[in-house]
């Protein structure tokens, strides 16, 4: 019996020990770095495009780095529980956090966030990069902006996702940029948005080119413009914003990776070389352009601008369409 | 007939071995979740997503949709042995599954839902078969107006889901509204009743609100009464499981009305299969002569949830497949499968996709199939569970409603929701007020509010769009009848019977 507790014993102090060896060679040494499974927080549920792009990526990404990624999804509440949670793991590179333009939005929209991403953040890369569409239901005969503005200068019904959304922002940009009087229609879902332009009840949608893409595809949706600075290459055919006559309306949405402020530069220069070469991988790129993203990897200072720029960007349209923060 | 050789290349693809084997996987897995209380299909399919990345796009989506309605099978066993439901749609079926189960009767009613789940599954994908276009458009028409309609009469064959005080349970309704006011606010984006709890922002969690006040509350309430493990020592033959030919009587209309109305709330998108068993339970109450009999181990009370249960999860891929629009979470979680594989489900999907489409209508054929005989011989071995003491069972229960609850968000504030809504349930329980009504107002609240606002908004604020609109207008009316109907049979139940007035 006792032989048996002290077997027992042994193995435990080993497991003990085992572990207690794993957390010191995973406290941010670059040089052993990944040397334990990267976890990384996705602030959306399962199935969304920032889940799905990124689990498409983890995958190589792992292959690479010798340690799988895990995903982490911690939807709600514009990021915070997500952000909170990272922000409560070690600076080690061993937690990654996924931002998004919504995360710029979420800077103004919430009055009293608990933290402040540009300081206790910082970049890694870009790993996806978005259009948003302006569609029509191909029924209304619609096949330019110009029409459609000229037609229902007062009485324009636009279809988006919840208010606080980089839709419904882009649509309240949208009225700003080309002036006209519009109702903005919140729906709960993408499909519910969908179903509106399917059943005409809006005039006129604004949603992810990604979301979207099958009900284009189908003949169900009519792209009349996107929101890109250039066109997008999956419908060389749509103009921009720009060349449909509505000057100073860009909005390109974006997924990126950050770490904790104080994880080795090493470990992010390591990390971000590494979702370069990825991203650059012609699998990758032809399965986010199946999913109507463009996979690009950026360098740490680009996407930070990048951030900051977008930060006041719609900082500018909650305040001019008076849009109440929270 | 072309759909029938349509049908027929469909179920060359689903019968190959690899295809099979995968639906028997997803279905297996998914009677295994569903059996759990409080962990759900979701958490299940998008833990399973990124394996079907590498699976033909066929074989992955039979594995999820497998998943998916398998777990409607298994959700009903533990409302009946323990009256705690695997998920949240399963919760109606506490309320006559549970006395069935008290009167020695566990085996039949298993047998019963299994059956019905079965038949309400194979209705549904009968309707995907051959009519699924056309319900589907017919499906995407409905606007919000419609839908506040369809919500009212919902919300009025509420009322009668109380078994005792009819006041009780309208308090327990409108309860159940306000509770499903917490949450932002979907036209202005504000938060509404979170006091500061990020957990909050996006509503209360309604698994971790169903567990609550039917699990967490039903196990405080057996610890209470110090309730002891019923005998089932003996084997179950299956002589003990068959039911009588009253239960044959009772199940036959009650599955058919519970698979018919379990389709049509499952193919509209956005309301999903708690609706649909609450409202086939409504409606057996209602339409019975016998309503006094529900919530006493009614065989209608367990045959049409669980038929308008299972229905109701097949007849949502009717919009998700023919319209590219998914109904709810898990539809959008396969969609984003399928698009992964560059295919976008949508009107064309049926003739580009036509192997795939097939394919997969005839998997869920076969899945139900496997589930019937997965399922019947584990009815012996489910029943067992009610010897182990309770000193074990509960605290598993207990243990496997917290990683539930807390696989929905990864939010540990949910898990402490649940037991607050424990708690709060039991109290309600001991003095008479029913948590189903409340679950339901939780359920309707959100989808009323939001949109009899749309609608408002769409028709520039004109509250006659509500009886011009014909869908809205027949739903209305509907509503009227049944308000009239009720009252009818009340006034002469006191003509006929002064002594049953009160009930």
């Amino acid at each position: 019996m006792s032989a048996v507790r002290y077997c027992f014993l042994i193995f435990s102090l080993s497991l003990l020990a085992a572990c207690g060896n794993q957390d010191n060679a995973g406290s941010g040494n670059p040089e052993t770095w990944p040397s334990k499974p990267v976890r990384v927080i996705i602030p959306f549920g399962p199935g969304g495009l920032a889940d799905v792009t990124l689990r498409l990526a983890g995958e190589p990404l792992g292959d690479l780095l010798g340690q799988r990624l895990v995903m982490e999804n911690r939807p709600g509440a514009g990021g915070v529980a997500a952000t909170s949670t990272m922000l409560n793991a070690d600076a080690d590179g061993h937690t990654l956090i996924v931002l998004t333009n919504g995360t710029t939005i979420a800077e103004s929209l919430f009055e009293d966030l608990p933290y402040d991403i540009t300081g206790e953040l910082v970049p890694v890369s870009a790993v996806a990069w978005f259009d948003l569409v302006l569609l029509v239901n191909p029924d209304t005969g619609y096949t330019d902006l110009g029409t459609l503005l000229a037609d229902k200068n007062n009485d324009l019904r636009i279809a988006t996702i919840n208010p606080g959304s980089t839709q419904n922002l882009t649509a309240e940009l949208f009225k700003t940029r080309a002036g006209v009087d519009a109702t903005i229609i919140p729906y709960r879902t993408t499909p519910d948005v969908l179903g509106a332009l399917l059943r005409n009840e809006v005039d006129l949608v604004i949603d992810a080119y990604t979301a979207l893409k099958g009900a284009i595809d189908n003949g169900q949706a009519h792209p009349l413009a996107v929101t890109g600075e250039v066109r997008n290459p999956a419908m060389p055919e749509v103009p921009t914003a720009a060349e449909a006559g509505i000057t100073d309306f860009v909005v390109t949405g974006w997924n990126a990776l950050y770490a904790k402020a104080g994880t080795d530069p090493s470990i992010i220069a390591r990390l971000n070389a590494t979702i370069a070469e990825v991203l650059a991988t012609n699998d990758i790129r032809t399965r986010f352009e199946e999913l109507g993203v463009e996979a690009r990897a950026n360098a740490p200072e680009d996407m930070q601008e990048r951030l900051l720029a977008d930060i006041e960007k719609w900082r500018e349209v909650i305040t001019s369409a008076g849009i109440d923060t929270l | 007939m072309e759909t029938l050789s349509l049908l027929g290349m469909g179920f060359e693809q689903a019968l190959t071995p690899e295809a099979l084997m995968f639906c028997l996987l997803g279905v297996s897995l998914g009677t295994f979740i569903g059996v759990l209380p409080g962990i759900g299909s979701l958490t299940t399919i998008a833990l399973c997503l990124p394996l079907t990345f590498h699976l033909e796009p066929l074989l992955g989506l039979i594995m999820l949709a497998g998943i998916f309605y398998g777990a409607q099978y298994g959700s009903s066993t533990a409302s009946i042995l323990l009256n705690v439901p695997g998920s949240a749609p399963a919760a109606i079926t506490c309320l006559d599954g549970y006395p069935m189960s008290r009167q020695g009767r566990a085996g039949i009613a298993l047998f019963i839902t299994t059956i019905a789940s079965f038949i309400g599954g194979s209705f549904a994908i009968l309707l995907l078969v051959f009519f699924a276009p056309v319900l589907a458009n017919f499906a995407i028409s409905f606007s919000a107006a419609d839908y506040f309609s369809i919500m009212i009469l919902a919300l009025t064959a509420a009322s009668t889901l109380s078994v005792g005080s009819p006041l009780k349970g309208l308090a327990m309704v409108t309860f159940g509204l306000m509770l499903g006011m917490v949450g932002t606010d979907i036209n202005s984006g504000q938060f509404r009743f979170t006091f500061g709890l990020p957990a909050l922002t996006d509503g209360i969690n309604l698994v971790a609100l169903a567990m609550g006040l039917f699990g967490v509350a039903e196990i405080l309430n057996n610890l209470n009464e110090g309730r002891v493990p019923q005998a089932g020592k003996e084997k179950i033959s299956f002589k003990q499981m068959m039911p009588t030919r009253d239960d044959w009587k009772a199940f036959r209309y009650s599955c058919m009305r519970g698979s018919l109305i379990g389709s049509f709330i499952g193919m509209l998108p956005g309301t999903g299969p708690t609706i649909a068993t609450f409202m086939a339970y409504a409606g057996e109450k209602k339409l019975s002569s016998t309503p006094e009999k529900f919530g006493q181990g009614a065989v209608e009370g367990i045959a049409a949830p669980e038929a308008a249960n299972n229905a109701s999860v097949q007849a949502a891929f009717i919009p998700t497949l023919t319209l590219g629009v998914p109904g709810d979470a898990i539809m959008a979680v396969m969609l984003g499968g399928l698009l992964v594989h560059g295919i976008t489900p949508g009107p064309q999907l049926v003739t580009t996709d036509a192997a795939l489409f097939w394919g997969v209508v005839a998997s869920f054929w076969i899945g139900n199939v496997l589930l019937l005989i997965l399922n019947l011989p584990m009815i012996g071995l489910w029943v067992k569970l009610l010897s182990i003491p309770y000193r074990f069972l509960f605290p598993a229960v207990l243990f496997l409603i917290c990683i539930g609850v807390y696989s929905v968000n990864n939010n540990s504030v949910d898990v402490l929701l649940t037991l607050g809504f424990g708690v709060m349930g039991f109290f309600l329980n001991r003095h008479g007020f029913p948590s189903a009504p409340l679950l339901l107002g939780f359920v309707l609240g959100p989808l009323i509010e939001e949109n009899f606002r749309r609608a408002l908004v769409l028709s520039d604020s004109s509250l006659a769009t509500f009886v011009q609109r014909p869908i809205s207008l027949v739903f209305l009316l509907l509503t009227v009848a049944l308000l009239a109907f009720s009252f009818w049979r009340k006034n002469n139940k006191l003509d006929n019977n002064p002594s049953q007035a009160r009930l």
